[in-house]
């Protein structure tokens, strides 16, 4: 934008600004846009705080309708419950194997496979890639009672193949579409520095190994971190696939809590103790870590989908 | 977890992912090394289905199978008794129950489409005009980004949904829903009133629905030149014009790839009231397997007709700048 509210102040001094109609527009826009976007933002971050506020309240300040945000006193208490009723450090442990594992499965097979379809030239490669995006369409359901039987008969119930073997092969959860983010990526890659490599004599697979996975990091970084946080998030697929509760993820543990809760509490007498908040605090828990990977890798979201040419 | 029963099919099926691509990669080398000539163009077909093999396996053992097996049924009374599955082949009677008997199926399905119809708009311009005002150069540019995105990461989860599900979601834009269907029902005659009633009470939802949609229309501002931005306006187009004769054209692709992806994420979410109902058929109340896999298949099969129109209506309106 070559005029701003800054850039005019700049040029034409403080008092020639406050004389100029234009500034004013701009100065207008600049504070409806803020106002909209503060708006929007409240919105989006509504929830996370209403969850937040409400976890550190007693049960007298969920009852009290003038504890509106900020309770009395911040009563931990409630996150020691929720931790010990999703056992939480378990099911965390539990999350971490297959998120991080499918993840990492994820993005090596769909970036391999990605690389074939953006620069080798075979017959029968738009049809395949059609086929790709085939897959994207399939709800999970239409396939689940097939995949079932399959897994169990394998002997894959309860463990975590189900979500890592998939995951190995380039599919899993979402696998179409990261395909599709690294093959966008790759394509905008300078066929130069294959070739190079290519006649200094580098096989079919050190050109990908060494050529252009290495310079594939953004996209790397983005579809590794959207396979974290969705398999994090999983909800549907766990509840298939797993029954014992020691193998349960968060989400699955969450859906159990009340119940759990309930049953560590009734021998104790204080069963009045479990109530919304501990609720909402073992709801932040899980959503938590997620958030603080989010807080850390916010700007490569942004960055890596603008650099990794998704958009074409 | 034990390890013993199902080691020897984790081995293989890990194995299956490397050997094949193996398989393809030391049969070229084999070959040329018994002095086969190979044509550069076999060459590189070899080393593309070198990459893909490991893909196609999968497709295989992964979605082409199982689908196969889920059509297969689908023409199939299930029959489940302790050891095994009881297979009654009965035509197409499980495709023309919705139709005929089953009461609860067309209705979700139709809502399903009809909030679809509604929300994709609403999606659409919200998340357009939010990623237009976020690309601008200002102060905090980078802390909105950041709180617009979060839904990418956390909106998803099921401990949003069930906020929501509370009615969280008309609390955050201010709206207590008794004032509010007063104010409606006042006014709008009584269809029209659900309706726009059943709207306000998801629009937090759907506004949660757009993270990926911004950060493409983010990513897709970020790819229109500027230079025919700064053309139009040396030649005298206002603000307003730029945006309608340059940017929404060129922005074009980009909207197509948001309808696509909002299509798909809407019609394939577990949590969508058709899949949920296919769920509690198939699997947890009454294990109608055969109608279940009756069910997906029709889903399955709308799904697609909605892609074809997609593309087909889209594909008028879309402009690419590449061709001539």
């Amino acid at each position: 934008m070559a005029d701003s509210v800054f850039v005019i102040r700049q040029r034409t001094g403080v008092l020639g600004a406050l004389t100029s109609r234009k500034w004013w527009e701009l100065l207008f826009l600049r504070i409806a846009t803020y106002i909209i976007l503060i708006n929007v933002c409240f919105v989006f971050l509504f929830p996370v705080i209403y969850m937040f506020s409400t976890s550190l309240k007693t049960v007298a300040d969920l009852a009290d309708l003038t504890v509106l945000w900020i309770p009395r006193t911040f009563f931990w208490r409630n996150y020691e419950l929720a931790i010990s009723g999703m056992l939480y450090w378990q099911a965390a442990r539990n999350s971490i194997i297959i998120s991080v594992g499918s993840a990492v499965l994820q993005t090596v097979a769909c970036s391999f496979v990605a690389y074939g379809f953006a620069r080798i030239p075979f017959p029968g490669r738009d049809v395949l890639f059609l086929l790709v995006l085939f897959t994207f369409l399939v709800p999970p359901q239409t396939i689940i009672v097939p995949l079932f039987i399959l897994y169990r008969n394998l002997g894959f119930m309860d463990t975590y193949f189900p979500f890592l073997i998939p995951s190995l092969f380039g599919h899993g959860l979402r696998g179409a579409l990261f395909i599709l983010v690294f093959r966008q990526f790759f394509r905008n890659l300078p066929y130069e520095l294959e070739d190079a490599a290519r006649i200094d004599g580098a096989g079919p697979f050190s050109v990908y190994w060494r050529i252009m996975l290495p310079l594939a990091t953004p996209a790397i970084i983005v579809v590794f971190l959207f396979s974290l946080v969705w398999h994090w998030n999983d909800f549907f697929e766990p509840t298939i696939y797993l029954f014992d509760q020691n193998n349960f993820t968060l989400p699955l543990r969450l859906s159990i809590l009340s119940a759990a809760l309930l049953q560590m509490l009734a021998g104790q007498g204080a069963g009045d103790e479990f109530n919304e908040a501990v609720i909402m605090a073992a709801s932040f828990l899980v959503i938590m870590p997620p958030l603080i990977i989010y807080l850390f890798t916010q700007r490569y979201f942004v960055e890596s989908v603008d650099r990794t040419g998704l958009v074409e | 977890m034990q390890f013993e029963d199902n080691f020897f099919w984790v081995a293989v099926l890990t194995g299956l992912a490397l050997v094949v691509p193996a398989c393809i990669l030391s049969l070229r080398v084999a070959l040329s090394a018994v002095g086969v000539r190979l044509t550069y163009r076999f060459q590189r077909a070899m080393d593309g289905y070198f990459y893909i093999s490991t893909w196609i396996v999968g497709f295989l053992i992964f979605l082409a199978w199982p689908l196969f097996q889920s059509l297969y049924v689908s023409f199939h009374n299930v029959k489940i008794t302790s050891s095994e599955l009881k297979l009654t082949f009965i035509g197409w009677e499980n495709y023309a129950e919705p139709f005929l008997e089953d009461i609860h199926f067309l209705p979700l399905f139709t809502k399903t489409v009809a909030n679809l119809l509604s929300d994709l708009p609403i999606i659409l311009v919200f998340s357009l005009f939010v990623s237009i005002l976020v690309v601008q150069e200002m102060p905090g540019r980078g802390v909105f980004r950041m709180l617009l995105f979060m839904p990418v990461v956390i909106g998803s989860a099921i401990v949003i949904r069930r906020l929501f599900g509370e009615g969280v979601s008309t609390e955050a834009i201010g709206v207590s829903v008794q004032t509010l269907s007063e104010v409606v029902f006042t006014y709008l005659q009584g269809t029209i009133a659900d309706w726009v009633l059943d709207l306000v009470n998801r629009v937090t939802l759907v506004l949660w629905r757009t993270g990926v949609q911004i950060l493409i229309f983010v990513a897709g501002l970020h790819s229109v030149p500027i230079t025919m931005r700064e053309a139009a306006k040396t030649d005298g187009a206002s603000g307003w014009q730029i945006f309608w004769r340059i940017t929404l054209p060129m922005l074009s692709p980009v909207i197509l790839v948001n309808v696509v992806y909002t299509i798909v994420d809407s019609f394939t979410d577990p949590f969508n009231e058709v899949l949920t109902y296919i769920q509690t058929v198939g699997l947890t109340r009454d294990f109608r397997l055969g109608y279940a896999a009756a069910l997906g298949w029709m889903y399955f099969a709308s799904i697609f007709l909605f892609m074809a129109l997609a593309l087909l209506i889209s594909s008028r309106f879309v402009f690419y700048a590449g061709e001539r």
